[in-house]
């Protein structure tokens, strides 16, 4: 028999128009955890819906937030009923719930306070290659840099919370930044990732907003290193 | 062809009052409205005795005194654009933070389903 989910683990799936996929992702999510906390995106489809039917705790921004906007507002929901470890997953299936128990017992195992789903052999040469700029500027150890499949621990939480976390508009360079200077302890845990059932990546949607993405991670980047 | 002097004066004047009437109206308060009403009157004087800046301009070293004044403008505006992108941050963050409030409060919990249309 399984033992029951653990109270205090909460997953935070942001979802943007993501209908198509997003009953499945939440029923997986419940059979390894109780709490499940959909944010939606402002989105047009029956997102909100299909996830409530699903069994999640709907959280309805009125205006889009984009995905660390909408992560962001799972945690502060999360933390204050009591959340002391946040899984967050995408909408679209790429990350699969059913690696959570793993990454748990990675997390109570080890002496980290984030811990990354990795599967660098997902993505394009182009995005390899950004990574490995991106790391060179910005000094942080993590291959899979933009994987949006990780574990919080409580430490990590109480500081994503923050005014200052809500000025940022990715959650892959400037939150591990951020999380760095607050001298918290990351890893990177190896994952299989599914296609994704739908949708598109939102940051790699067009060359001009890679383009925006890539300055904006750099400045964060530069930024973040002299305060360091 | 009227004097210069003319010229200066009415566009000044009209800068000036257009500002004043904005400020009355509500329509800019608080340190905003403190800020224009400065300008406003700056763009009055200046119109009224565009003379005054000839002394100051050749204690400075500026052979072209209407340059002072150009430079002296541009410099202002870019503060005033700076502070203005630094007010929109720190309210988009507010904005942000709102909404996600908003979100929480609305919050639909799977066994309320059908209970809102919202």
């Amino acid at each position: 028999m399984q033992p029951a989910p653990d109270p205090n683990v909460w997953v935070v799936i942001p979802a943007q128009n993501e209908a198509a996929s997003i009953q499945s992702v939440v029923a997986r999510a419940r059979r390894c955890v109780a709490n499940v906390v959909v944010v939606d995106d402002a989105s047009v489809d029956q997102t909100a819906v299909l996830a409530s039917l699903a069994g999640a705790i709907v959280l309805p921004l009125c205006t889009s937030l984009d995905a660390w906007g909408a992560t962001q507002t799972g945690i502060r929901y999360a933390r204050r009923m009591g959340a002391q470890v946040v899984v967050t997953l995408d909408a679209d299936g790429q990350h699969p719930p059913e690696a959570i128990p793993a990454l748990m017992e990675a997390l109570r195992g080890g002496s980290f306070d984030l811990l990354i789903g990795s599967d660098p052999a997902r993505v394009s040469h182009y995005r390899h290659f950004a990574w490995k700029y991106l790391r060179a500027l910005t000094g942080l150890a993590v291959v899979d840099l933009t994987s949006g499949f990780r574990v919080y621990n409580r430490r990590a939480l109480d500081i994503l919370i923050q005014s200052e976390a809500t000025s940022l508009n990715y959650q892959d360079i400037g939150v591990l930044m951020l999380l760095r200077r607050e001298g918290l302890s990351m890893c990177e845990v190896p994952v299989s990732m599914a296609p994704r059932m739908s949708g598109a990546s939102r940051v790699f949607r067009s060359w001009i907003k890679v383009a925006a993405y890539m300055l904006e991670s750099s400045i964060i980047g530069l930024a973040g290193r002299s305060r360091a | 062809m009227i004097a210069y002097q003319v010229t200066a004066a009415l566009i000044g004047l009209s800068i000036g009052g257009s500002i004043l009437w904005l400020v009355r109206k509500n329509h800019l308060h608080g340190p905003y409205a403190i800020w224009w009403i400065v300008v406003a009157i700056g763009v009055v004087l200046l119109g009224i005795f565009p003379r005054v800046v000839n002394p100051i301009a050749a204690w400075l070293g500026i052979s072209y005194p209407p340059v002072l004044v150009m430079v002296l403008a541009l410099a202002a505006l870019l503060v005033k654009v700076l502070t203005l992108d630094l007010e929109r941050t720190r309210q988009e963050v507010a904005l942000r933070r709102l909404a996600q409030r908003i979100a929480v409060l609305e919050r639909k919990d799977p066994s309320s389903l059908g209970d809102s249309t919202g």
